[in-house]
């Protein structure tokens, strides 16, 4: 079946079964492969977009659910890397292995866009993804740092823009 | 790209990007060849001559295999060891451009071609050590490692031109030092010879420095890419007679660079295996018997053949365990379709039946069993001095305890994976791998053809934890491609398969330690026992003592599983070193002495080498954490100390490191690591600081799930754990608000920095949690365990 997608601002049409996973349909129909697969169950975060805003764990929602809505991934966050979040994962020299930041990131983001300025307390709330090189102390860092570096334009809901 | 784009021109123009992409790929004569643009796709440059791939741009020609310098004066450096987030692009980067005397911000990797690696000889000059063929870990020369690298065995050779095309042992600095310095001192050289020929001047007239020879009496300059081609063109007369610094003479190595690979990872650009697409691929996904050692006895094709875009089914048999460090794995099954999905749903819905091999009685409770008989057995011993029994008999007090650790897998995030394209005569694989060139082997045995045929074009890895942190991934890939020869077939396990089938495991283990204490409380004797499984990875790492009994014997033993085991992150000092400091605490307990105080006894009485390093470690933890100091109610802080060396007696490299955890316990018995003080050798100086810090603090988050979370059991042969909701891996939350890290200077080359810290984790946690609870845990994860107190 056809479904039309609309990922970083651009349309697709994919033609996939209706129940594939949305990560399935980003990462071989589509082509963008900062997103990852590492669950497969909606545990580990490898795989976070943005879906209306919000993150959500791609491969646990079928495209069906994601037509009409506006999806943002890694991709889309910047043209060149220089997005707050970006800037200060790559001060702080954020990433080991680098397999699961692009949901890290995406999840970073979206943490910011609700709370600007999130206490120590408010990240360990809202940072849920895995990281098994263990980068929490230096996500910890830049997102603090990405507060810092955020304007107010960046902020609140992908959505409204 | 418009926003009104249909599928159809989307994919149109995915195609186009893609034929520009492989366009490095080069389709000759229908087959794809090398020299792969890693890791930005943006960076590919056209394959032009199809024979040596490497060679990318003739206007550009390589100074050596290692550098190219381009007129822009953008240094490229060919690296044979896979980023796997060590840092090992940036440090082996540093090692060639600290005798190259390039400017660090024109430095790019990319990984080197283990097909050349093949057809090429080690250049002469690359092959000595100048610290000699069995250097002293105190000679600050060559890095303190094999001496002159031998090559190894029928599978691997280390004398082709890349040398150790590998990332394991904690290697990349110490194994390849020399010879990286080595070809960024010749390829300077060289830079050298091409300004003094333009001037007319001898090079000892010349200074090279960011990039730019200097010729001193006149003041003029040029920059190395003007004079790179030339380079290029000219030989040293004497290669080998060049001199590379000692450690003391390092400028660019021992300061903190941010690493090379970082930037395109905070924007998915990054390549891993994973990502990698080749026009025509079809995808695999593949099942194997889940207990090792089987193999399929049928499966029905029929029911999913009319499933959507399946292709076909391949039956793959078990694989040689001589390819795969004797290990043993299962044959399976991998269904192929057009699209992963696809693939991976119809294997789902595909019938198995599995013939399974003899092990299916086996489970955690009669393994554990089996391990607890095998103490008894005599076992090999790694260490003896004077007569246990005897003294035991004339201790004040005996101490025994028993303790026990899981299987643990790595557990990487990215799924074991790799594409593989299958001819007559050739085969490509990419693949993120820690030895490429045993993957070369493997492949060039599975399909029949000379490993010159072979092109393994690396990736970055989503980690790795071990050196066979692969499993057979290559292997099932290229047996799925053979089948279905000349396309692309991209093999994918699901994470579940990765997990619990295609790899290897950091061993189960039990140990009895037995001690017979003085009047004053100290050791007379001490028996320390350790069983694990037979295919266990360096199974005697950690046991043998830093401190001292005048009595003392230490030995290992094994019991017969088909659980294939293998090097897990720290291989097997995770487990010896909670043995040990878990051990050495509770003596500490019975002779009512602090743990610090305790251990700085006993390493002081002790004579081994690098003994003074282990003191200032200790002191230096112990200074850090604020040892002594009193702590809120529910608050202890614990110690545990060790150095990553298999034999104390003899002076080796090694890496001391202490740790202190100091951690809260709810009455309920929550426990929360509030904070971690780790002291680190760093022998002559480190490559990479911030590497080392990043290391570091990762590996307090492998300690904590190692001692808090994580194990893997076994049932009816197979394992029971398979995703993150049955194997835990911890997150933000859990992570240590505060982590203080110190370095100290010592003068001896290092084991390593990728895992030095981690072992000391879990005995230091565990040593906390007792003095808050009073409750001695033996056996891992302490999940299992009520820890509430009163």
């Amino acid at each position: 079946m056809a479904f039309s997608l609309t990922v970083n601002g651009f349309r697709y049409v994919v033609d996939v079964e209706p129940d594939t996973p949305l990560l399935w349909a980003i990462r071989d129909a589509i082509d963008l492969t900062g997103t990852k697969y590492g669950c497969g169950i909606g545990q580990c975060g490898a795989c976070t977009v943005h879906v209306n805003g919000r993150a959500v764990r791609s491969c646990s929602i079928p495209v069906k659910a994601a037509v009409g809505a506006t999806i943002t991934t890694i991709e889309g966050l910047s043209v060149d890397g220089t997005h707050p979040v970006q800037l200060a994962w790559k001060e702080f020299d954020v990433p080991q292995c680098g397999y699961c930041q692009s949901g890290m990131i995406m999840a970073a983001v979206a943490l910011l866009q609700r709370t600007p300025a999130p206490t120590d307390a408010d990240i360990d709330a809202g940072i849920t993804n895995a990281c098994r090189c263990g980068t929490y102390h230096r996500v910890r860092q830049a997102i603090h740092r990405a507060a810092a570096l955020m304007p107010a334009s960046l902020s609140g809901s992908l959505e409204e823009k | 790209m418009t926003p009104k784009q249909t599928l159809s021109e989307a994919m149109t123009a995915h195609v186009e990007d893609r034929r520009q992409f492989f366009i490095t790929t080069a389709a000759v004569g229908g087959a794809l060849v090398a020299g792969f643009g890693w890791p930005r796709r943006a960076d590919a440059v056209e394959v032009t001559t199809p024979a040596a791939p490497w060679y990318r741009e003739p206007s550009v020609p390589e100074i050596n295999a290692w550098i190219v310098v381009a007129p822009d004066d953008t240094v490229t450096i060919r690296i044979g060891q896979t980023e796997l987030g060590q840092g090992v692009w940036t440090a082996c980067a540093m090692m060639i451009a600290e005798e190259l005397q390039c400017e660090w911000s024109k430095v790019r990797g990319e990984y080197a071609s283990a097909n050349r690696d093949a057809r090429e000889k080690a250049p002469e000059w690359t092959l000595k050590n100048p610290a000699g063929p069995k250097p002293a870990p105190t000679d600050p020369r060559g890095g303190g490692g094999a001496g002159d690298l031998p090559a190894t065995n029928e599978r691997v050779s280390w004398l082709g031109v890349y040398r150790r095309m590998a990332t394991h042992r904690s290697g990349s600095v110490k194994f390849n030092l020399y010879y990286y310095q080595m070809a960024g001192a010749e390829a300077r050289e060289r830079l050298l010879l091409a300004a003094a020929e333009r001037w007319g001047v001898p090079t000892s007239e010349l200074t090279a420095k960011d990039s730019i020879i200097t010729h001193t009496a006149t003041g003029r300059t040029v920059r190395y890419g003007e004079v790179a081609a030339r380079a290029a063109q000219l030989q040293h007369p004497h290669p080998e007679m060049i001199k590379i610094k000692s450690a003391h003479e390092f400028s660019l190595m021992g300061t903190e660079r941010k690493n090379l690979d970082v930037p395109s990872k905070v924007t998915g650009q990054a390549v891993y295996a994973i990502d990698v697409k080749v026009p025509g691929t079809l995808y695999a996904c593949a099942k194997a018997c889940p207990v090792w050692g089987g193999d399929v006895k049928s499966y029905d094709f029929d029911t999913i053949k009319g499933r959507p875009g399946v292709h076909s089914v391949v039956q793959f048999p078990k694989p040689d365990p001589g390819l795969i460090r004797n290990r043993q794995f299962s044959g399976g099954v991998a269904v192929i379709a057009d699209s992963w999905w696809h693939a991976k749903t119809a294997l789902d819905a595909l019938p198995i039946e599995w013939a399974y091999p003899p092990y299916t009685h086996l489970n955690t409770e009669n393994m554990r069993r089996a391990l607890i008989d095998a103490i008894k057995q005599p076992g090999r011993v790694l260490y003896q001095r004077g007569n246990v029994e005897e003294a035991m008999g004339e201790a004040a007090k005996v101490l025994e305890a028993s303790y026990e650790v899981p299987y643990l897998a790595r557990a990487r995030m990215e799924p074991g994976n790799a594409t593989a394209l299958v001819t007559d005569d050739r085969v490509d694989i990419w693949i993120g791998d820690q030895s490429p060139q045993e993957t070369r082997f493997s492949a060039s045995q599975i399909v029949g053809i000379p490993q010159q045929n072979v092109y393994v074009h690396s990736a970055h890895l989503g980690g790795g934890f071990g050196r066979n942190g692969n499993g057979p991934q290559a292997e099932h890939a290229v047996m799925v491609a053979k089948a279905v020869k000349g396309r692309p077939v991209k093999l994918q396990w699901t994470r579940e398969e990765d997990w619990s089938v295609g790899t290897t495991y950091r061993a189960m283990g039990a140990a009895r330690m037995r001690a017979g204490l003085g009047a004053d409380g100290y050791p007379i004797a001490m028996d320390l026992r350790a069983a694990a499984d037979r295919s266990a990875a360096a199974p005697e790492h950690g046991l043998v003592p830093g401190y001292f009994a005048p009595n003392l014997r230490v030995s290992n033993h094994f019991a017969d599983f088909h659980v294939p085991c293998s090097t897990r992150r720290a291989t097997g000092s995770p487990s010896n070193v909670f043995f040990v400091e878990s051990f050495v605490e509770e003596m500490a307990h019975a002779a009512g002495k602090d743990p610090y105080e305790y251990r700085r006894e006993l390493i002081s009485r002790h004579t081994f080498f690098f003994k003074d390093d282990w003191l200032k470690a200790l002191d230096m933890v112990a200074e850090m954490s604020g040892w002594g100091k009193s702590l809120p109610e529910g608050w202890a802080r614990g110690i545990a100390i060790d150095d990553r060396r298999d034999n104390r007696e003899e002076a080796d490299v090694c890496t001391v490191c202490a740790v202190v955890c100091t951690v809260s316990v709810g009455k309920a018995g929550a426990v929360r690591l509030e904070r971690v003080d780790v002291a680190l050798d760093e022998g002559f100086g480190f490559v990479n600081p911030l590497s080392v810090r990043k290391q570091i603090e990762g590996q307090v988050a492998w300690g904590w799930n190692d001692v808090m979370h994580q194990e893997f059991t076994v049932r009816e042969g197979r394992m029971e754990q398979n995703n993150f909701h049955n194997f835990p891996v911890s997150r933000m939350k859990e992570y240590p608000r505060e982590v203080n890290i110190r370095f100290f200077k010592t003068h001896h080359w290092l084991q390593g920095v990728g895992e030095e810290a981690m072992s000391q984790i879990p005995p230091a946690i565990v040593n906390a949690v007792f003095r808050v609870t009073g409750k001695r845990v033996r056996s891992l994860p302490l999940k299992k365990h009520d820890l509430s107190w009163a």
